[in-house]
């Protein structure tokens, strides 16, 4: 009987999910919600967790050279929870907090997303599937990942950590800047020349002894 | 003992000389036969289709929600449902139609019809700035790309309709979705409407809106600056702020509106478009915005009394120098000091040349004024080049009565048209065959005549070309018919990077293809390879001799 329902519930739920996976007005949008379809390989909805996300400019202010990004970078998630977000824009523009990388057959092309129009909040929730693996958060408005709008929700510890993430991890293609010499790459190179003199001296003392 | 150190030296530096003089050089002298030629055959992977298009059902006439919309016959029409939206406003046309755009819920709203003639009055207009062909910390790629012709990605800013979703097509194709374009897209607006123009700063350096030659107060209501000049107006809007213009103007005209923060870099990478104000009229719904510009597809009441077509051309270039910094780093310190301080605009030139946006052969796609015999067509041209545009038509003499939004007391009528950087013209191009007017059918250049403009990077034919295509030179796709040379090339990626010849595509072409390159001279290298060899013998010998010496 259980697993009947199990089956049961995602049919049942099909025709909702297709008009109330989506919602939009003036002010927010949210896409492919769903606090009840089990994604494949969850037996049940293993707990509820709430996260609460900031998002705009003066959350990237820490960053030096970073415009705009999320109060936080990475979010530790059990498998199988539902995962309630309380998303903040603290700007007075768009921003969205869109999740990647989801089973496609719960979520159309793998997204879960929501976007708040301007200065506001929207909540939504959706259940992460059961494996180990890192999901790519960010929002997708032009340049605004580029610029830090980049973030991870990793299940079960994840599978690795994402690239540039803002104070976390490295860039693929960092940025270069300009080089200037201080005292210490000028104390550097000079002991390093010595080593080199050093060098020369010792393998001719080698030889000779070799040689002899 | 020093003299003998002495000539092997000098023994070798005349042997490297010698080596050096006789070593073959980049080009080789054929001998009483020239090399064959190198055939070229473009790749099936590396070239585009000419119309590439999922929805030729836009093309028709058809009505949307009570939205009259013309048909719009060449290759890539502007999408019907956007126009739909823009003309009734995004917050009342019904959801579906909505859902067919990438429109925000409050792009354009419209409300109180306050002289009760029809149509709504009081305005407001969401514009976001997205940058195109940006870089990336992710990896060695432009975001979101925007291809100007084939192989082409130049960086660009525009201003945006506000948008709701992803900046991309999806989460797999990272190029712009058809809304994210350029140019800037021409704003219509009706004289005497209250307009709230509001920039939404969603780019990460600061801008502002200037509204060129739009009659607009110098302060708001609230006393805040309202013409858009980081000095005298008001300060400049930072990333995440937003800004509300106020505008209620007073006559008609074709105008600009562009953001005045460092305009020699602002404007001219893109951040400027057409805006204009439509004569006061009853029932005058009017299409708000039209993106990629080109034909108006829901025309203004005045314009249909007067006219058979309107169409909104806008002329821009860039320049590789100015754009450069942002494809080459993405701290906003970096961009600003690359744009700002190693970037000269006394010492550069301009490299690329847009028409709406994009560059032969792309203009063929939806850039086309297709006209049919015994028309009149308004023609609203703006010059964004920084240097003087020099209109030419072939085929037809064009008539200008309007410039800078002023009717001209008389009208000019000319086969070239010289506008100012900034200005604009309106033309009126009849396709009576008069043979001063038209001479007839056919599918006519039409084209900046200062002649960096019809290249790409210097690479001709590519730039502003455009066509002026009667309807019987247009096939079923919306594709002109070319009788001239094959334009597979031209769809090519490699063409425009100048990887391969630009006259080759036929047997009798071949005579300018490329050649295949010579092997060295054989002579040349053995003199060359014994005389190395000397010096390198030299040198042992030397070293031997100075081993001995202690
Ligand atoms: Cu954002
Ligand atoms: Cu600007």
């Amino acid at each position: 009987m259980k697993r009947l329902q199990t089956c049961l519930w995602p049919i049942l739920l099909l025709p909702m999910l297709a008009f109330g996976g989506h919602r939009m007005d003036m002010d927010s949008m949210v896409m492919n919600e769903n606090p009840m379809t089990l994604p494949e390989g969850c037996q049940k909805i293993a707990g509820d967790q709430k996260i609460t996300v900031h998002a705009g400019r003066k959350h990237a202010k820490k960053f030096p050279g970073v415009v705009f990004a999320y109060d936080q970078q990475s979010w530790d998630v059990d498998p199988c929870t539902r995962l309630t977000v309380h998303f903040v824009n603290d700007d007075d523009i768009r921003h969205q907090f869109m999740v990647h990388g989801l089973p496609e057959k719960t979520y159309p092309e793998g997204m879960f997303t929501i976007e708040v129009s301007g200065p506001g909040e929207e909540t939504a929730s959706f259940i992460l599937p059961p494996y180990k693996k890192t999901y790519l958060v960010h929002c997708d408005i032009a340049q605004h990942t580029e610029h830090g709008m980049k973030a991870q929700i990793k299940v079960a510890g994840g599978d690795k950590d994402l690239a540039s993430l803002p104070g976390l991890t490295k860039p693929v293609r960092p940025d270069r800047y300009p080089t200037v010499w201080n005292t210490q790459s000028v104390i550097f190179l000079v002991l390093a020349l010595a080593g080199g003199l050093v060098l020369v001296w010792g393998g001719r003392w080698l030889f000779k002894a070799m040689s002899d | 003992m020093n003299v003998i150190r002495f000539f092997y030296l000098l023994g070798i530096a005349i042997s490297l000389t010698l080596a050096w003089i006789f070593f073959p050089g980049p080009r080789t002298e054929a001998g009483a036969r020239a090399p064959s030629t190198v055939k070229w055959v473009p790749s099936l992977d590396d070239t585009e289709e000419f119309c590439q298009f999922d929805h030729p059902e836009w093309r028709k006439a058809q009505t949307i929600e009570g939205v009259e919309i013309e048909e719009d016959p060449q290759c890539k029409p502007d999408n019907p449902y956007l126009v739909a939206s823009v003309v009734k406003g995004t917050d009342r046309v019904t959801m579906p139609t909505l859902m067919k755009t990438r429109l925000a819920m409050d792009a354009v709203v419209k409300k109180d019809d306050r002289d009760g003639d029809g149509d709504p009055d009081v305005i407001h207009i969401k514009l976001e700035v997205a940058e195109l062909n940006g870089s990336t910390p992710d990896g060695d790629f432009f975001i979101p790309g925007y291809r100007i012709a084939p192989g082409l990605t130049p960086g660009i800013w525009v201003f945006a309709p506000k948008m709701r979703g992803m900046a991309t097509v999806d989460a797999v194709n990272l190029d712009a979705n058809r809304m994210l374009r350029a140019p800037s897209p021409p704003i219509r607006v009706e004289q005497g409407d209250t307009v709230y123009l509001t920039l939404e700063n969603s780019h990460y350096l600061p801008h502002t809106i200037h509204l060129h030659g739009v009659d607009h107060p110098y302060t708001r209501a609230d006393g805040q600056g309202n013409d858009g000049v980081p000095v005298t107006s008001e300060k400049m809007l930072m990333p995440g702020q937003k800004r509300t213009y106020e505008i209620k103007p007073r006559q008609p005209g074709t105008m600009l509106y562009h953001c005045h923060v460092q305009t020699d870099k602002h404007m001219l990478m893109g951040l400027q478009g057409m805006f204009i104000v439509e004569e006061n009229r009853p029932n005058n719904w009017l299409q708000t915005f039209n993106i990629g510009a080109g034909k108006v597809r829901h025309r203004s009441q005045a314009n249909r009394k007067q006219f058979d077509q309107e169409y909104d051309l806008h002329y821009q270039s860039l320049d590789k120098e100015r754009y450069q910094p942002i494809q080459a780093y993405n701290d906003p310190r970096l961009v600003a000091k690359g744009m700002n301080r190693d970037y000269n605009i006394t010492d550069s030139n301009e490299n690329f040349f847009l028409l709406n946006g994009e560059a032969f052969p792309y203009t063929l796609r939806d850039s086309l004024v297709v006209v049919e015999p015994e028309q009149r067509i308004r023609l609203r041209v703006a010059n964004g080049h920084p240097h003087t545009l020099g209109l030419h038509f072939h085929g037809h003499k064009t008539t200008a009565i309007s410039a800078d939004g002023v009717p001209l007391d008389a009208p000019v009528t000319r086969d070239v048209h010289g506008l100012a950087p900034a200005q604009r013209l309106d033309l009126v191009l009849d396709t009576h065959d008069d043979g001063l007017h038209s001479f007839g059918e056919g599918a006519w250049l039409m084209h900046d005549h200062a002649e960096k403009s019809v290249t790409s990077d210097g690479l001709g034919p590519g730039g502003d070309i455009g066509l002026v295509v009667y309807r019987k030179y247009l096939d079923q796709n919306g594709f002109p018919k070319l009788q001239g040379m094959d334009p597979v090339p031209f769809f090519n990626r490699w063409f425009y990077q100048k990887q391969v010849p630009v006259w080759a595509r036929s047997e009798e072409w071949a005579i300018f293809a490329d050649a295949a390159p010579l092997p060295p001279n054989t002579i040349r290298v053995i003199i060359s390879g014994v005389f190395l060899g000397l010096a390198l013998g030299l040198l042992v010998a030397l070293w031997r001799h100075w081993r001995k010496g202690q």
